[in-house]
């Protein structure tokens, strides 16, 4: 899952590591997350939202472009 | 910042070549120790130029991998002078566990603790009772006393969903190769099942994909 983590990471010119202290994670988990290659649990994604303090759907990008699909 | 944060996603590939530079000392002590055994059961006295030549070559190579696992260890901490606190007790428990193993791996071979017919531990050959319960206790109380600690206290959830995936792929391992193996066993042309070393494979299988999820 595309997100914005990074950018929001550089804006506070935090490391990968202050991040990971922040979240009580990894190094490796930030940087899975960063690069897509991991997508959180919800409870970390809030925990990202609240840090940052941004709903979840502007720091994380599912890529869906439809309307209902309820 | 950002340097320190290619270090971070690097230290996989570093990791990756200390384990392969680990697994060939090992491999050339091995040798070493093959070829002077041998050597000294030839009873041909000292060894002759080309064999100090031989014997040169071997420590040179484990010298340089042991260098290389120095320097790759540098480079590591380098980039780990800031980690979260998690990741510096995970990091200092993994170095630990490793220095355990091989300094008791190192004193069961020193000290001869195998009986003569032995080949090392992973053989299905007889050991002295003593060893196979020290061995046991070890594998059956202590190791999931740690196990436990470590997946309650020092894993976070990326590590679990790697350890997850890698449960998976090798419960998978296991269940088509066993199968493949009895099969080709029946058919006789792979010798009987060997449940030992089909632990081992899953071992294996579980840990590579650990590996790449966690780290590549």
């Amino acid at each position: 899952m595309k997100n914005q983590l990074k950018v929001l990471r550089a804006m506070r010119n935090w490391s990968q590591a202050d991040l990971g202290e922040h979240l009580d994670v990894s190094r490796q988990a930030v940087n899975a997350i960063e690069t897509g290659k991991y997508d959180p649990s919800l409870p970390l994604a809030f925990k990202i939202s609240r840090l940052f303090d941004l709903p979840i759907e502007q720091i994380f990008d599912d890529e869906f472009e439809g309307g209902n699909d309820v | 910042m950002f340097n320190a944060d290619e270090d971070a996603g690097s230290n996989g590939k570093r990791i990756l070549w200390m384990s392969l530079c680990g697994f060939g000392i090992i491999m050339l002590l091995g040798a070493i120790t093959g070829f002077l055994s041998a050597h000294m059961e030839e009873g041909s006295g000292p060894l002759n130029l080309a064999g100090y030549a031989i014997l040169a070559a071997f420590i040179c190579v484990t010298l340089a991998l042991a260098f290389a696992i120095w320097r790759l260890f540098r480079q590591m901490k380098r980039s780990d002078q800031k980690v979260p606190q998690r990741e510096k007790i995970y990091n200092r428990f993994l170095i630990g566990s490793f220095i355990f193993g091989g300094v008791t791996g190192l004193i069961l071979a020193l000290t001869g603790s195998f009986d003569e017919t032995e080949a090392g531990l992973i053989s299905n050959d007889a050991m002295s009772p003593m060893l196979a319960i020290i061995l046991s206790v070890a594998l059956g109380v202590i190791v999931p006393a740690i196990t436990f600690y470590w997946h309650k206290n020092l894993v976070d959830e990326q590590e679990e969903a790697a350890y997850r995936f890698g449960a998976l792929i090798a419960m998978y391992a296991f269940w088509f190769i066993a199968p493949v193996w009895w099969f080709l066993w029946r058919g006789g042309i792979l010798p009987a099942i060997d449940g030992i070393a089909l632990y081992f494979i899953t071992i294996f299988v579980a840990l590579i994909v650990w590996f790449w999820k966690k780290y590549l």
